[in-house]
């Protein structure tokens, strides 16, 4: 990968152990918009702020939260770009999973093939890390499930969690509102009423998105109709 | 030997800075406005408008030649502002790709697809260490046959949106400001006040009065989806137009 000049690796140890790199991507995901997950009995939900940089930005052109399959949806914190690219790998390596064993792709096995893409950025040569954290939401056989991804490549499945500028008073909040049984309808409650716990200015239909999955293996971006049935619910 | 991470590297090259930034990409986002222009794009209902600044530096040179307005198709056009060599070498790709895409799935590149494209080649080269990020902003325009008008920017960082209307260049800034006073309520600009709002908005931040030769106004119409860009008459007429109604 690159040319044979940089054949080295660009992340490489300090003297105390640390891979540098990876901490200064870790730290333009928590500068970037807010993001949170949460697996409910029957379902998941995903959502994000959506700052534009301004009016004139037509937000339908936007979507931040992206299908990887049928039944998986991702969102990200940090460096959209960088999110771009690896959308587009792991669509492929989803479609290339069912061609070749004609069965959708596990959400496990899909988490870790991104994962492993994201690790191959910090070890091959001339390259940097991702400069983004991922939330992965599916639904398959073995039930509703949550995973994050980090700029490292280490995932973890999670009940509920937060990224981002927001991150600590977001998993504060996230804390003391998850609870097992939890239901997709509140879990989607919850996600709204945290993400406005950080929101700087009025939350509407035009600043966040929601995707969510359920029981119908059906991942779906709401629209902005929806959007605002909920948030007058939460009102 | 030269090694990165941390030694001062991350100002040479496209790796993380301890804030978590990239600065050859911000450096790049320099360059774009150290060539000293500044360009404006405007969407109306059915038409899109951009304008750059024609600066013509020599007496010398064949101005014909001096340009920063690009048919990537007969559809699409591809507004460059930043440096001229890398703006080139964008073009050229982007026909290569444009053309290519017409040949695999049989009809026309979208402008959002050629943005999308753009993008994607600009984020490769804030990943990778043996390129550079192109100190170039590019405006596509286009008539999609769904969706109507469209005026898509791509930065060198990546970055690609939709937009009603935008500015790229030395007072960018600006321009936003004035496009935003200008949109607010979403008016839905015919074609002749498109292009109208586009070269006031230029003459408004730089604050001068532009010859039709200084300028270059590139559109595509809804009823003409043709991309092309206008004749000094044709300029004539809408600054005319714009003085007397002022």
């Amino acid at each position: 990968m690159g040319d044979s000049q940089y054949s080295f690796s660009l992340t490489t140890f300090s003297p105390s152990g640390k891979l540098v790199q990876i901490e200064h991507a870790l730290t333009a995901v928590g500068s970037g918009q807010t993001s949170l997950g949460i697996k409910a009995s029957n379902g998941v939900v995903i959502a994000t702020e959506k700052k534009l940089p301004s009016i004139l930005v037509d937000e339908a052109s936007v979507q931040k939260i992206q299908h990887l399959t049928p039944n998986i949806g991702t969102v990200y914190s940090g460096m959209g770009p960088d999110f771009r690219v690896l959308v587009r790998k792991s669509r492929k390596q989803a479609e290339q999973y069912l061609r070749l064993y004609k069965e959708p792709i596990p959400v496990t096995q899909l988490v870790r093939e991104t994962a492993t893409v994201m690790q191959e950025f910090t070890q091959s040569g001339g390259v940097r890390p991702f400069g983004v954290s991922l939330l992965v939401a599916g639904y398959d056989d073995k039930g509703p499930q949550l995973y994050q991804v980090d700029p490292s490549g280490s995932y973890f499945s999670w009940k509920a969690s937060a990224m981002g500028k927001n991150v600590s008073n977001a998993k504060t909040f996230l804390e003391k509102r998850y609870t097992e049984d939890m239901e997709l309808d509140d879990a989607i409650h919850t996600a709204i009423l945290t993400l406005k716990e950080g929101f700087e200015g009025e939350i509407s239909s035009k600043n966040i998105e929601i995707g969510k999955i359920g029981a119908d293996k059906i991942f779906r971006v709401l629209t902005p109709a929806e959007i605002d049935d909920y948030l007058a619910e939460v009102e | 030997m030269s090694r990165g991470s941390g030694a001062g590297y991350d100002r040479h090259i496209t790796i993380f800075s301890p804030e978590g930034r990239l600065f050859q990409v911000e450096y790049a986002f320099k360059a774009v406005k150290a060539a000293g222009i500044t360009s404006i794009g405007v969407r109306g209902k059915d038409s899109v408008c951009v304008v750059t600044q024609k600066k013509v530096p020599d007496k010398l040179l064949d101005q014909s030649s001096v340009s920063h307005l690009f048919p990537v198709t007969k559809y699409l056009g591809l507004l460059a502002t930043g440096i001229t060599a890398d703006s080139r070498s964008l073009v050229t790709q982007a026909r290569n790709e444009a053309a290519e895409f017409r040949f695999q799935y049989g009809y026309e590149m979208p402008a959002d697809i050629l943005a999308k494209w753009i993008a994607d080649k600009s984020q490769v080269y804030t990943q990778h260490a043996y390129m550079r990020p192109l100190g170039v902003v590019a405006m596509v325009l286009g008539i999609d046959e769904e969706r109507g008008p469209l005026l898509y920017k791509c930065d060198p960082a990546g970055h690609f949106y939709g937009h009603k209307a935008t500015s790229a260049g030395v007072k960018e800034q600006e321009a936003i400001n004035f496009l935003e006073k200008k949109m607010k309520e979403n008016p839905a600009f015919t074609y002749d006040e498109t292009v109208q709002t586009a070269i006031s908005a230029l003459q408004s931040v730089l604050q001068e009065d532009f010859k039709a030769t200084e300028i270059e106004v590139g559109v595509v119409r809804a009823d003409n989806p043709i991309f092309r860009s206008l004749e000094t008459e044709e300029i004539e007429e809408h600054l005319t137009a714009i003085s007397e109604r002022d």
